[in-house]
């Protein structure tokens, strides 16, 4: 694989990963592998990325002051990392989402008529 | 602990957790512990990269990248101290040579001259307009008239040099002295240490004698005295007062001996009295170009001065034209392409030494192979790698730099003192600030060139083969074979290139050196008399001063002969017009010239210049006698074809009464008195006492060494004129081999930069030859345990080495073939095509790839069958 290729494809994940991380976190805390699980489940396991790469993605967030970290405890009782939308992040998700949508709703227009002659 | 460490750590924990969480689910769904926890870890991914990747959010990556890269760079080197060494120092060579001859190129062509605004200095010359070679100098009248009606140039100043005696401080010397127009020193706007320079008034006839001393002179001669300014000094017996002096920087950049000191041009014993004539062509001229005027613009107002001479003094300016060049430009005009073509040959030096290293990098990443698919393994992306590795490049890259520097400043030095009279020296020719990052630009692009292909072919390999290869050593893939064995035979072509250009010059130098220059000089002297003409102002004076000295120089013991004679050979020349009495004067374009020596009788004998037919000079030639003259052989046949010259008629305008009819009476052999490589021209010899000059070369021919010798011509004119210098003192086969100083200069280091050629591209060959054995141990093994013969080995091997030779020769002879027309024009007696060069080139670098195989295909001769099968 060129990394060209690479490149594209992470760009394209990093992106759409920073959305599905702050969607799940708009429901509250959680730590990485409920986000990941999370995102798993809604997606309907559509996104199928490694979990690892969600750990570079959370740090992104928390440079950008998105999301903040703080200590808990998991459900098999061991200390864990918990994260949490922050109003900043909250104000980008709602940005982030009416971008998406309309990006979203851009492409289905396009592609649309093309589905009907391709038919 | 700062942020990003603390973030770092809870990635760790975090990252623990997930997996353990991960495995505690994957139990629940009932999988037993072992396989569940093997899941969870392939659907968490990489960690290391993900580790990378995170650290990446939170470093100045780049940066901290290339500090660790750097680091571990520097570890490598120094775990492979042998491989280090011979890239470092092969390094060495190739930037030390370049950086070398680049300080030369960079002083000489490239820096502008050390005046104010240089580029607006041009060179005024006149050119016959039928002939583009007759560039020559401006008369005085001529030069003043196109001062004073120029409006292009700002200033325009004349300047000519000899040399002066300087007396009344301490013993008599030769002072070389620079004749200069009124506006000189504010053409070059330069300012005096101390004192004035020359204004215009010091130029005009009446005005006192003054002169500007150099500091040079002033601190040898003067002691630094600073109220030297109004005292006077003595110069040809002349006072003049000083009025100022010059900083040593100062000089005339096309005067090879510094000037020392300055003198208005009409208050000159020598060319003073010139002043006043319109014809000869004797002034160097410079001009300094108004601000914002063309080139073009200028040349078009010289030429409508040069029509308007024309039409005035018919006489003496009619066919000639007056044209400009960039002074910078004059200066190089004979320097310029023998250094571009050195600088060339060290180019190819670099690159061989590029393709040497880069076979090194490429054995090296082979055997590092299964490091580098582990770093694949534990998450480094590919360019993370290739950056790693030219990271490591570029340190070698930087210490051969560092070294070649050294190098360069070393090899400077040594050149200076070795460079030819004729590359001008105005800017101080030394390793400074552009020519350090002239290297370390050189250092960084040469590291890129040799380290790039083999830290692509590194991180391109297989992950898997190397792996399980372990060691990495049968696991080479072909493609890196191929650029091995490239890299070996494009060292072959570019070593063929330097050698056949080397080879030819030597060729050339060789046919030079051993050319007839038509005298024999050996154990000869020379030294020059300047007699000053306040004192002795006759002819008579000089003739009767030449007989007395001879004579007395003849007494001392040791002297075997001695001669006088304007001029010697390779010390310029006259070159006269003349014409035949009774034949019809020719037409300006085959005018008749002729070489012009006056010689005391004993010359020819002296100097070993044989006579072919008539008679030489002798006693009864003097200057009561009917004038004669004798021609050589090259004159008798280019202006008498199939006629006897002797008897004939010969007049010529120089000296003074030369118009006087001369009989040729002898004709004596050619004497190539321009230079080895010019073809003899004719010449006619006057006898001295016919012809006499206020001072002159003597000759002498004697057992002793030059310091007895010197002191018995000393010891002679000392008894004639205490107050008489002897100037320019020389070995006569020293002045010989002067003259070929400049082909000899580039002949040595062509040669030198040919022969590291030829050792780095052996080695390049040796290296690659040697891995290939190495690689296949295991393969002649099997072939000898299946009877293979030694000597059948031996062959293979063989063979392979000379495909490579072969290979490169092929591409090799044509490149050879196109660049040795660069250094057509400095050949002698020899084609740039020259087969035998050629051919013996081809030969040497087929024997010495052979020389360089043998020694690995001895190695392969010799494997055990039984160690190469048991080896991996």
């Amino acid at each position: 694989m060129s990394t060209k290729e690479q490149k594209k494809r992470i760009e394209l994940l990093q992106g759409t990963l920073d959305l599905l991380i702050l969607r799940t976190l708009l429901l509250g805390p959680a730590h990485g592998h409920a986000i990941a699980t999370a995102i798993e489940f809604t997606s309907d396991s559509v996104l199928q990325v490694e979990q690892g790469s969600l750990y570079p993605a959370l740090h992104r967030l928390i440079k950008r002051d998105w999301i903040s970290v703080e200590d808990g405890t998991s459900e098999n009782n061991r200390r864990a990392k918990f994260y949490r939308l922050t109003a900043k992040g909250r104000r980008q998700l709602t940005l982030e989402t009416s971008k998406w949508n309309a990006l979203a709703g851009a492409i289905a227009r396009i592609l649309r008529p093309a589905e009907q002659e391709g038919e | 602990m700062n942020r990003r460490d603390r973030m770092m750590d809870s990635l760790d924990q975090d990252i623990r957790n997930h997996i353990e969480i991960e495995t505690q689910d994957n139990i629940a769904r009932g999988m037993p512990a072992e396989e569940a926890r093997r899941a969870a870890l392939v659907k968490f991914g990489n960690v290391g990269r993900v580790t990378e990747d995170t650290r990446d959010v939170w470093s100045w990556v780049w940066l901290e990248q290339l500090l660790q890269d750097l680091r571990y760079g520097l570890r490598m080197l120094r775990k492979n101290p042998g491989f280090t060494a011979v890239a470092v120092l092969t390094l060495a060579l190739g930037i030390g040579a370049n950086t070398a001859i680049f300080s030369v190129v960079y002083a000489v062509l490239l820096k502008p001259l050390p005046y104010t605004h240089s580029e607006q200095l041009f060179t005024v010359f006149q050119q016959l307009s039928n002939d583009k070679t007759s560039a020559t100098g401006i008369s005085y009248p001529n030069l003043t008239d196109l001062r004073e009606q120029s409006h292009v140039f700002s200033e325009v100043a004349g300047n000519t040099h000899h040399q002066l005696t300087l007396t009344g401080h301490g013993e008599a010397s030769v002072i070389n002295t620079s004749v200069v127009t009124g506006g000189f020193f504010t053409l070059f706007a330069e300012k005096p240490l101390i004192g004035r320079v020359f204004f215009p008034e010091d130029d005009k006839p009446g005005a006192s004698a003054v002169t500007i001393l150099s500091e040079n002179l002033w601190r040898s001669t003067f002691g630094s005295d600073p109220a030297v300014v109004g005292k006077s000094i003595n110069l040809d017996k002349r006072s003049f007062t000083i009025v100022g002096v010059m900083p040593t920087r100062f000089r005339f950049p096309q005067v090879a001996e510094s000037e020392q000191l300055w003198i208005p041009l009409a208050q000159d014993p020598l060319f003073g009295p010139w002043v006043g004539r319109r014809g000869g062509h004797w002034l160097q001229t410079t001009g300094r170009l108004r601000d914002g005027v063309s080139t073009a613009q200028a040349q078009v107002e010289l030429n409508t001065i040069a029509a308007r001479l024309a039409k005035d003094f018919p006489k003496e300016d009619d066919g000639w034209i007056i044209q400009m060049m960039p002074l910078q430009q004059l200066m190089i005009l004979n320097v310029k392409s023998a250094l571009f073509v050195l600088l060339g040959a060290v180019g190819l030096v670099l690159l061989i030494a590029c393709a040497n290293i880069a076979n090194l990098l490429l054995t090296r990443a082979t055997s590092r192979a299964r490091e580098m698919a582990v770093r694949t393994t534990l998450g480094a992306r590919r360019t993370r790698i290739v950056r790693q590795l030219l990271s490591e490049t570029a340190i070698l890259g930087l210490l051969g730099g560092a070294a070649g520097v050294a190098l360069a400043y070393w090899g400077v030095q040594s050149l200076t003192s070795w460079l030819p009279a004729a590359v001008p020296q105005v800017n101080p020719i030394r390793v400074d600030k552009f020519v350090l990052c002239f290297a370390l630009l050189l250092s960084a692009v040469a590291s890129f060139a040799f380290g790039l292909a083999p830290a692509l072919y590194a991180a391109n390999a297989s992950l898997q083969s190397n792996l399980r290869d372990g060691g990495g050593r049968a696991g080479e893939g072909v493609t890196r074979l191929r650029a091995r064995n490239f890299f070996a035979a494009a060292q072959i072509a570019l070593a063929m290139i330097l050698l056949v250009g080397a080879g030819l010059l030597m060729r050339s130098f060789a046919k030079l050196t051993s050319v007839n220059p038509g005298f024999d000089v050996r154990s000869m002297v020379k030294a020059n008399v300047a007699l000053p003409r306040t004192q002795y102002s006759s002819p008579q004076q000089w003739t009767a001063f030449a007989d007395n000295l001879l004579g007395r120089i003849q007494a001392q013991p040791g002297v075997q002969e001695s001669a006088f004679a304007v001029p010697t050979p390779m010390d310029g020349n006259i070159n006269l017009g003349f014409d035949i009495v009774g034949s019809p004067s020719p037409t300006e374009a085959e005018s008749r010239t002729a070489d012009y020596v006056s010689a005391t009788q004993n010359y020819f004998h002296l100097m070993g210049i044989p006579l072919m037919s008539g008679r030489l000079f002798n006693e009864g030639d003097v200057a009561s006698s009917p004038k004669v003259a004798l021609v050589s052989r090259a004159l008798a046949r280019r202006y008498f074809p199939n006629q006897d010259p002797i008897g004939k008629q010969l007049s010529f305008g120089f000296p003074p009464d030369g118009t006087a009819p001369r009989e040729i009476v002898g004709i004596v052999g050619d004497v190539r008195d321009m230079g080895l490589d010019q073809d003899p021209g004719p010449i006619m010899y006057v006898p001295y006492a016919q012809a006499p000059f206020p001072g002159a070369d003597v000759v002498v021919k004697s057992t002793l060494n030059v310091s007895s010798v010197t002191a018995a011509i000393r010891e002679a004119l000392g008894q004639i004129d205490k107050d008489l210098p002897l100037g320019d003192i020389a070995e006569m086969p020293n002045i010989v081999g002067e003259s070929v100083a400049q082909p000899r200069f580039r002949t040595f280091l062509l040669g030198l930069f040919a022969a590291m050629a030829l050792i780095l591209a052996a080695t390049g060959i040796f290296g690659v030859i040697s891995y290939s054995v190495s690689r296949r141990t295991q393969e002649i093994g099997i072939r000898v345990a299946l009877g293979a013969s030694r000597a059948a080995i031996l062959q293979m091997v063989l063979r392979e080495t000379l495909l490579l030779a072969l290979a490169g020769l092929a591409v090799g002879i044509p490149c050879a073939l196109a660049a040795s027309r660069l250094v057509a024009h400095m050949l002698f007696g020899v084609s740039a095509h020259d087969p035998i060069t050629i051919l013996a080139v081809a030969v040497t670098l087929a024997a010495v790839a052979a020389l360089a195989g043998f020694i690995p295909a001895r190695r392969a001769m010799r494997v055990n069958p039984m160690v190469a099968l048991k080896y991996e």
